[in-house]
């Protein structure tokens, strides 16, 4: 048998891939009310006040209880709204977040039991693009969601979020092809190997890439100071206006699992994925743990961009995009272009 | 596994394809034909071609269908369905057409594709339909087709420049909206909503403090 659709380096047994498909989304699902909990806690000392701090030790079961609130409201929808695909954008969002988890690389191949394992979801040959294809269909989930809603504001959001979507995506698209011609591949493990045989985290040459990969991660996940899609103050909620209970703690969630499964693939590109600096080699089973060690302090890094800048305006937004990232993103390209050539 | 997934990702490619005809609503088919693109990059990936597979989702459903999506939603999201004009001849003579192109597809494939296919199909190389490859293969043997259409597509957006420059649509009431890396860095002023509608400029006709 021949299992074309997870085509890997090596083969692995079915039991092996199974294990590690439950292991990677346990402990990516576990990271994202973690991420939920601290950007609370963290606004509020930005912000002069405590933040959650009533259920459970530090507040530590807040997210429990806030989802346990969603789940049992009640399930409501508009009039207008068109059944079966109100239902399905949320499920949209939250596969194609969870998806793009399965590329992280939390390390290399190690020995478990006697067989040679992978610590990430697959390793596709087509790596870097794999990711960018799910967040092309992910694009539909919010636009769905905010046309299926019937209403005026979840249009408008979810209008908003297309247009900050493509505009983006090809900035962020443009930022990581010089990471790729460092690299020589797409393929994310072979980056992460490439920033070891350099002996250099690839934001050091890579440093206008990883700027503009940046904001086009704080556009695409929707985040201040670019959420334009969920401005509260002037449309109510987005395109999520019209969900409640289960579809909003969807959409929800996959905010914040895309917030994670960004940082990690910019980790991973920019920030040398499972290496150490300077240098030290700690042995194999500290690998995942670095990884998401990166993932948390870009995670504060999202959460501490939200809480000191404002909303830009619309244009501004889409000025900012078009004018300034994409020219500096395809200046980046060329340079690096003549200077991998040239060396 | 391999003959399922097919089977599911064919179906799904026709079903699809006859959606995008059949259903009455603008968005619905949109939608369908997007569902008909997804299912045509999971055959990709059955032939190993993952490179085109991406390409297909990146490309024709990531921003080729966004873009339909924005237009039948801005435009054409109206509750009644398109009417066909011209009643019965037309839908006769369109299904005339429709079997006229059948007969040539089938002579077409029957004629030359089929007898190529072998029961043991194309050998498969290791790296065959990689990024590498593919890359190889458009700088060497395929570069004036890939240099050409790459003008074509430069010609393209020169010429959408234009025409929307013609109308007046690039300049006209944007200049007061646009900002430099320069603005951005130096904050001036407050940010009262005065400053805003002047477009950042810091220049205050009107009082601070009642934006």
């Amino acid at each position: 048998m021949t299992t074309v659709l997870a085509e890997v380096g090596f083969y692995e047994p079915v039991w092996i891939q199974i294990l590690k498909a439950l292991v990677i989304f346990a402990v990516g699902l576990q990271i994202v009310p973690i991420v939920l909990l601290a950007e609370r806690k963290i606004l509020g000392r930005f912000q002069q006040r405590y933040g959650p701090n009533r259920v459970g030790p530090f507040g530590a079961l807040q997210p429990l209880a806030d989802i346990g609130k969603l789940l049992w409201k009640e399930e409501f929808r508009p009039k207008t709204s068109i059944g079966f695909l109100f239902v399905l954008a949320p499920i949209i969002s939250i596969i194609t977040a969870t998806a793009t988890l399965a590329a992280v690389p939390f390390g290399n191949v190690v020995d478990i039991f006697g067989e040679p394992v992978g610590l990430y979801g697959i390793d596709v040959n087509i790596g870097i693009l794999y990711v960018f294809a799910f967040g092309a269909i992910a694009f539909y989930g919010l636009v769905l969601g905010g046309w299926a809603s019937g209403s005026k504001y979840s249009f408008l959001g979810a209008m908003r979020a297309a247009a900050q979507l493509i505009s983006y995506e090809v900035a962020g698209g443009l930022a990581v092809v010089g990471v790729v011609m460092m690299a020589g591949s797409l393929s994310l493990t072979e980056i992460v190997e490439a920033q070891a045989a350099d002996g250099m985290w690839f934001v050091v040459p890579q440093f206008v890439g990883f700027l503009v990969f940046l904001t086009a991660a704080f556009a695409e996940t929707n985040r201040a100071p670019f959420d334009l899609a969920e401005a509260d103050a002037e449309l109510v909620g987005g395109y999520n206006t019209e969900y409640g209970g289960g579809g909003f703690a969807t959409y929800f969630m996959a905010e914040y699992l895309n917030i994670v499964v960004l940082s990690a693939i910019t980790a991973t590109l920019f920030l040398g994925g499972w290496l150490l600096p300077f240098g030290i080699d700690p042995p194999t089973w500290v690998d995942p743990l670095v990884v998401i060690a990166k993932i948390g302090a870009l995670s504060f890094f999202f959460i501490w961009i939200r809480a000191t800048l404002p909303r830009l305006r619309y244009d501004q937004l889409m000025s900012f995009g078009w004018k300034i990232l994409l020219p500096l993103a395809t200046i980046n390209t060329l340079v690096t272009a003549i200077l991998v050539v040239v060396w | 596994m391999a003959p399922v997934f097919f089977f599911i990702a064919a179906l799904g490619a026709i079903a699809g394809a006859i959606g995008v005809v059949v259903l009455r609503h603008p968005l619905y088919s949109v939608l369908s034909l997007v569902f008909h693109l997804l299912s045509l990059a999971a055959l990709f990936l059955l032939l190993r071609a993952e490179f085109v597979a991406a390409a297909q989702v990146v490309v024709y459903a990531g921003a080729v269908m966004v873009l339909y999506v924005f237009v039948v939603a801005y435009v054409g999201g109206t509750q009644e369905p398109v009417d066909l004009p011209g009643g019965a001849r037309a839908r006769l003579l369109s299904f005339g057409v429709v079997g006229l192109l059948l007969v040539e597809l089938l002579i077409a494939t029957l004629g030359s594709g089929l007898s190529a296919v072998g029961e043991e199909g194309a050998a498969y190389e290791p790296g065959f339909g990689s990024p590498a490859q593919i890359g190889e293969l458009l700088l060497t043997d395929f570069l004036l087709a890939f240099e050409v259409s790459s003008f074509l597509l430069l010609i393209a957006a020169v010429g959408a420049v234009v025409l929307a420059r013609r109308r007046g649509g690039v300049d006209d009431g944007e200049v007061e909206g646009r900002i430099s890396v320069a603005q951005l860095l130096a904050p001036e002023g407050l940010g009262s909503m005065a400053e805003s509608v002047s477009g950042r400029s810091g220049v205050t006709d009107e009082p601070e403090g009642r934006g």
